[in-house]
């Protein structure tokens, strides 16, 4: 008892339809097995362990919450001495003039 | 390539500078992934023109390098190390060692029988 071919194809269609595959029955290379293959950039990105819970995100989180940035707070403290001491940084130019005449008071 | 890397460094594990580039190149990968496929595909498939497919291997042959997935590498996140590193603790071996001896690495026990 042999079945016909035009009904192992039909059945063939029916079969991509309802799985939802490329129906090829001469089995040309039509490229779709890179189709099938699944994204692994998401999980090759996520090796790393990513870095979380820093003040600054949990300042941005919580807006009005009071935190205590030590090194911070340190840096602020040491600008304001220098500052005291006339250390600090010159004041930034704006124009072209008086950037100019910075230079000639050093001459 | 210091086009690719983040300003801000988002790493929390160990940091040196070969962390960073795989790190980078991890993330690119990732953003290029769908686009390398489909030329791939174009380049695959026998049914499109000769033409189209010769375009598509120029281009993806044109592509940069941390685009492909071979430039990735995986280091132990706790010392930077490139080799002897195993992939289900992400961890060199020494340092596999040390953690699990320490009992950070859950379910991790030393065998003795």
């Amino acid at each position: 008892m042999s079945v016909p071919r035009s009904r192992i194809l039909d059945l063939a269609k029916v079969q991509c339809r309802i799985f939802s595959t490329i129906f090829n029955p001469e089995g040309l290379r039509l490229g779709n097995k890179v189709l099938r293959q699944r994204l692994k950039g998401p999980s090759v990105a996520a090796y790393y362990p990513r870095r979380v819970g820093t003040l600054k995100q949990l300042q941005k989180a919580y807006p009005g919450w009071e935190t205590w940035d030590e090194k911070e707070e340190d840096r602020i403290e040491g600008l304001q001495v220098a500052k005291m001491r006339g250390k600090g940084a010159p004041k930034k130019k704006r124009t072209a003039a008086e950037s100019k005449k910075l230079g000639k008071k050093k001459k | 390539m210091a086009q690719f890397r983040a300003k801000k460094l988002d790493l929390g594990c160990f940091v040196n500078v070969r962390n960073i580039r795989d790190h980078t190149k991890r993330k690119v990968f990732a953003e290029h992934e769908a686009e390398r496929q489909a030329l791939r595909y174009i380049i695959r498939n026998t049914s499109l023109s000769q033409r189209a497919r010769a375009q598509a291997q120029l281009q993806l042959t044109q592509m940069h390098c941390y685009t492909r997935s071979t430039q990735i590498k995986n280091r132990c996140i706790m010392g930077g190390k490139g080799r002897g590193i195993m992939s289900d603790f992400n961890m060199g071996r020494y340092q596999f060692r040390i953690n699990a001896l320490a009992g950070n690495i859950p379910g991790v026990k030393k065998a003795s029988w």
